[in-house]
Order: structure tokens, then C-alpha cells, then sequence
């Protein structure tokens, strides 16, 4: 008897469902783990966040932080890395911890420090999520603690200005966005077929960069450039965002029913790919002919797997 | 965090004189410490050490693939989040150990009222970037909590082997080393931190090891090191 539970969150565009990066990560962790969640994207009302999005409440508790939500999913049995290994779990730690250091100053740099993305991007579509006079506020404030942030972490000697810092912060962030793109290599998600923790904070850290039109954007051309987390994030979004087939299976409380869980996703998750590759050949007018052929024998070969794997 | 620097020189069997000066923070070119005197150069902070020592010809992590290079980078970032943000924290935000230990360590070169001052503006700036990144609100159990997690993973990642890249020592060897010695060692009011590193025994063989290795004929002062936060070294070629 799950008690039921809300997000409140920043909601989305583009093709998120999210902009903010911790909302994203708990939605997709909620999405991989099955966790049976409303979500409600914070819209105009006095009950605007302090500063403490994401937040999930359950009954009366109420939870704010990212891993702390993450760790009260788990201890509600919805546990998304189940069958890692010690070392993979531990791995997982460390990716986290370079994505924080490495990746979000920069990411935070293009949405509220960067002033042309600021001024023309992110401030208005925040202010008009957020209830008149707050609304002439709270953006200003988000962007002075970026900053802040950005300067007591990465700022202070050698790098005497803002422009020197903000070099440092790009360079790292492509630097980080390289060495995901070699561990995750050709595989599907980072611990092979099914996504985990760490593949919800990247797709946090990363759909942002990825989807977000903002004027100023050398971030997201370097990470348009590795076509692995591309595919990833576009992945992530046609299988578990677009389509509502997922976490309808009932919410277990053992370890039977997360299992039974677990399998149910990976046979959504297939068909949801093969309708991915039928709607890729359908309306692929710009493929050249060569990659068409390609795709027909991925379709071939991934239609024969699943039929595999289905049957018992 | 000192140890970490020498420990890596040492891998690299680069020799090294350890001087302290009180006014090192100054002469640092970033104002963090340590930092190595080359010739005329000068250089602090691990990573731009790191480098320097590979562009004259000495890496440790050359024979790492593509994927374990990734590995090592996100775990000292690992470390250097936790561990080292933990080791802030309980320096200079946890107020028995301030008043305690490290107002009058970090104060000692400096006759009053400076001692006083530096050290208050010290704490000011560390509990800043504390509040900046989130931990100004966290209680020491959970700064506790974070440590301990973090030694489950280099503790789960390090197994049974000799190093974390099995055979050869790398960069993050020495990290985690002059991390964890440094808290094993480190006198402080409780004696929580170390006992959570010492319910890990492949980490406390593991710093046993590279001492053994690559410390042994050294003076190693251990109370004496963790006050030299104020050591320059100065390599001699």
C-alpha cells in the first residue's frame, strides 16, 4: 500500500518535461524505478518553491533534495539499481560526483550567469512560471546564487576575473562531457540494458544542454558532437516521456513484484523501441538511402532479440 | 591533503625536500597549498602538478584504456567532493573542533590580534562556499554519513587488489591516500571520521602499503604534517 506521492517541480519545454536539472533527474529516476508519482510542475501560484525544488511529499513528509529523494524512492522499494554490482554502485558515486563538479557550473553558467541566454531565455520563462511580484524577484535571486556558486567553487586565484573562470568552467564541462561519452560508449544506457541512478542524473545534467534553444550555446554544439549522448538523451525521452507505458505495473512492496516490475519495463521498453525504428523509417525523408538500409537491418535484427527474450 | 602530493611524487620517483613556511598561502601562485619550486617555475594544485610532472616525461596513469582513464578522474572528483568538503566541514564548521583545534593551529605563526582575524575570515570563506554548495545545512552525523558512503565505494572499487588500477599506482592512489592518512592520523576532538575509515580494512591496508613503500627512511611526523597546511616543496633535479 503505497501512500500516494507528489513532485513539485519546474515544468518543461522544448521537448522536456522538465528545464530544471534536479527535477529531471528525480522524474527519470521515478520513471525507471516505476514509482507511481504526480507530478506537478509549479505554475503561478503563491505556493511558489523557496528555492527547494525539486519536492516530493508523501502523506506528511516532505523531502527536498535530489539524492534524499532518490533514497526514500528506494526505501520505498523502488529501486532502480537493483541488480548493480558493489563496484558499479560505487562508480555510480563517482560519476555523480564529476558530473557536480565538472558539468553544473557550466550548465549553470549557460542558463542564469551567460546575459543574453539569461535575459532572453531563461528569466522570462521563469518569471512566467512563478506568481506576480515573486516573479520580478526570484529569477534575479536564482541567478545571483548561480553565480555565487560558481565563484566560491571554481573561482579564486589563478583566475582573477569572471572571464578567465568562465573559460575554466567550459573547458572542464566539455572535458566531462567527453569522458561520458567514452564510458557509455555504444551501449545502450551505462550499466547496459537497464537505466540506473547514474543514468537519471546525467539525463538531468544533459537534456537541458541538449534541448534548451538559447542563443549563447558552445556547450551544446560540443555536446551535439558526440552522437552517443544524443542518442542517449533521445532515448530516455521516446521511451519513458513520451509514452505512459511505463510504472502501470502494481507498486510491489517485494521483491517478487520489483522484478515483475522491472520486466514489464524492459518489454514496454522494447516495443516502444521497435515503434521508434517503424516511425524513423516511415518519415526519414532527410536520411540519405545508405542509412535507411542501415536502419532496416537494426530494425531486422532488433525485432529478432526481443522475440527472443519474450518468450519464455 | 599535503600527503597526497608527496605520495605522488614518490610514485613517480621524483625526489622532493618538504620546507614549511608560514607565509606559503601568499607565495602559492593560486594561494592554495601545496605547491612544488621548479627551477624558476612554480606550480600548486594537484591537477596542474599533475601535468607538469607528464609534460617532463613522468605520468602514471599512461597505461590506463580510455574508459579507466574516465574512472579515475570521477573518482578523485569523488574524492575531492566528499572527502575533502567533509574535511573542510569539520574544520571549520563544526564549533568544537574550531575553537578546539583549528583556530589555534591555523592562527599559531601570527602574534594577536591576527592570529584571531585570520583565522575568523578563514571560517567566514569556508562556511560561504559550505552555504554556496549546499552542506552549510547538514548536521555532522550526515557530513558522517557522507563520509562513510564515500569510503563504501572506494572501498567496494579497490576490493582485494594492491591499488585501484590493479597493479600500477596512479594519481588516484595518491589522493586517497593523503586523504585517508590524513584523517586516520589527524588528533581531533572525536574520533568518529578515523573510526569510519577504519571499519573499511582494505583501505587502512592500503594506506599502510604506500606508507611502507614509498614513505619508509622519511621522517613521517604525522601530527606535524597535518599543521604543515604551510609546506612548500621544492624539487630538485
Amino acid at each position: 500500500m503505497a501512500a500516494p506521492m507528489e513532485l513539485s517541480c519546474w515544468g518543461g519545454d522544448w521537448g522536456l518535461p522538465s528545464l530544471h536539472p534536479e527535477s529531471l533527474t528525480v522524474m527519470a529516476y521515478a520513471k525507471f524505478s516505476g514509482a507511481p508519482l504526480t507530478v506537478n510542475t509549479i505554475h503561478n501560484s503563491w505556493r511558489a518553491p523557496k528555492g527547494d525544488v525539486p519536492v516530493l511529499i508523501s502523506e506528511d513528509i516532505v523531502i527536498s533534495q535530489p539524492a534524499k529523494i532518490l533514497n526514500f524512492l528506494r526505501r520505498q522499494k523502488y529501486n532502480a539499481d537493483y541488480e548493480l554490482s558493489a563496484k558499479q554502485g560505487a562508480d555510480t558515486l563517482a560519476y555523480i560526483a564529476l558530473l557536480e563538479e565538472k558539468l553544473l557550473p557550466a550548465l549553470l553558467h549557460t542558463f542564469w550567469v551567460e546575459a543574453e541566454n539569461y535575459c532572453s531565455v531563461t528569466k522570462p520563462w521563469f518569471a512566467s512560471r512563478i506568481a506576480f511580484p515573486l516573479s520580478l524577484y526570484l529569477p534575479g535571486k536564482m541567478s545571483r546564487e548561480a553565480l555565487n556558486r560558481i565563484l566560491l567553487t571554481r573561482g579564486g586565484p589563478p583566475l582573477y576575473s569572471l572571464t578567465e573562470v568562465e573559460a575554466q568552467i567550459y573547458r572542464d564541462a566539455k572535458e566531462c562531457l567527453n569522458l561520458l561519452s567514452k564510458r557509455l560508449g555504444t551501449s545502450q544506457f551505462f550499466f547496459g540494458d537497464t537505466p540506473t541512478t547514474l543514468d537519471a542524473f546525467v539525463f538531468g545534467f544533459l537534456a537541458p544542454i541538449y534541448k534548451v534553444c538559447f542563443p549563447r550555446v558552445q556547450l551544446q554544439e560540443h555536446l551535439k558532437q558526440l552522437p552517443n549522448l544524443c542518442r542517449f538523451c533521445d532515448d530516455i525521452l521516446t521511451c519513458y516521456f513520451r509514452l505512459t507505458l511505463s510504472g502501470h505495473s502494481p507498486a510491489g512492496q517485494d521483491t517478487a513484484d520489483a522484478n515483475l516490475q522491472k520486466l514489464t519495463q524492459l518489454v514496454n521498453k522494447e516495443s516502444n523501441l521497435i515503434e521508434k525504428m517503424d516511425d524513423n523509417l516511415r518519415k526519414s525523408p532527410q536520411h540519405p538511402p545508405r542509412k535507411l538500409t542501415t536502419l532496416k537491418l537494426a530494425a531486422g535484427g532488433e525485432e529478432g532479440s526481443p522475440l527472443n527474450r519474450l518468450s519464455p | 591533503a599535503t600527503l597526497c602530493f608527496q605520495a605522488f611524487l614518490q610514485m613517480c620517483n621524483l625526489p622532493i625536500r618538504v620546507v614549511c613556511r608560514a607565509n606559503a598561502e601568499y607565495m602559492s601562485p593560486s594561494g592554495k597549498l601545496p605547491f612544488i619550486h621548479v627551477g624558476n617555475q612554480v606550480v600548486s594544485e594537484l591537477g596542474p602538478i599533475v601535468q607538469f610532472v607528464k609534460a617532463k616525461g613522468h605520468s602514471l596513469s599512461d597505461g590506463l584504456d580510455e574508459v579507466q582513464k574516465a574512472e579515475m578522474k570521477a573518482y578523485m572528483e569523488l574524492v575531492n567532493n566528499m572527502l575533502l568538503t567533509a574535511e573542510l566541514y569539520l574544520q571549520w564548521c563544526d564549533d568544537v573542533t574550531v575553537e578546539e583545534i583549528t583556530h589555534p593551529r591555523y592562527g599559531s605563526p601570527y602574534p594577536w590580534p591576527l592570529n584571531r582575524i585570520l583565522s575568523y575570515q578563514k571560517q567566514w570563506e569556508v562556511r560561504r562556499k559550505m552555504k554556496a554548495i549546499g552542506w552549510a545545512g547538514k548536521t555532522l552525523e550526515q557530513v558522517l554519513e557522507d563520509v562513510d558512503q564515500c569510503c563504501q565505494a572506494l572501498s567496494q572499487r579497490l576490493g582485494t587488489q594492491p591499488y585501484f588500477f590493479n597493479k600500477q599506482p596512479t594519481e588516484l592512489d595518491a589522493l586517497v591516500f593523503g586523504h585517508l592518512f590524513t584523517i586516520l592520523t589527524t588528533q581531533l576532538t572525536t574520533d568518529e571520521l578515523s573510526e569510519k575509515v577504519k571499519n573499511y580494512s582494505n583501505l587502512t591496508a592500503f594506506c599502510r602499503r604506500i606508507e611502507q613503500q614509498y614513505f619508509e627512511g622519511h621522517d613521517k611526523d604525522s601530527s606535524t604534517t597535518v599543521a604543515a597546511r604551510s609546506a612548500k616543496r621544492s624539487l630538485l633535479r
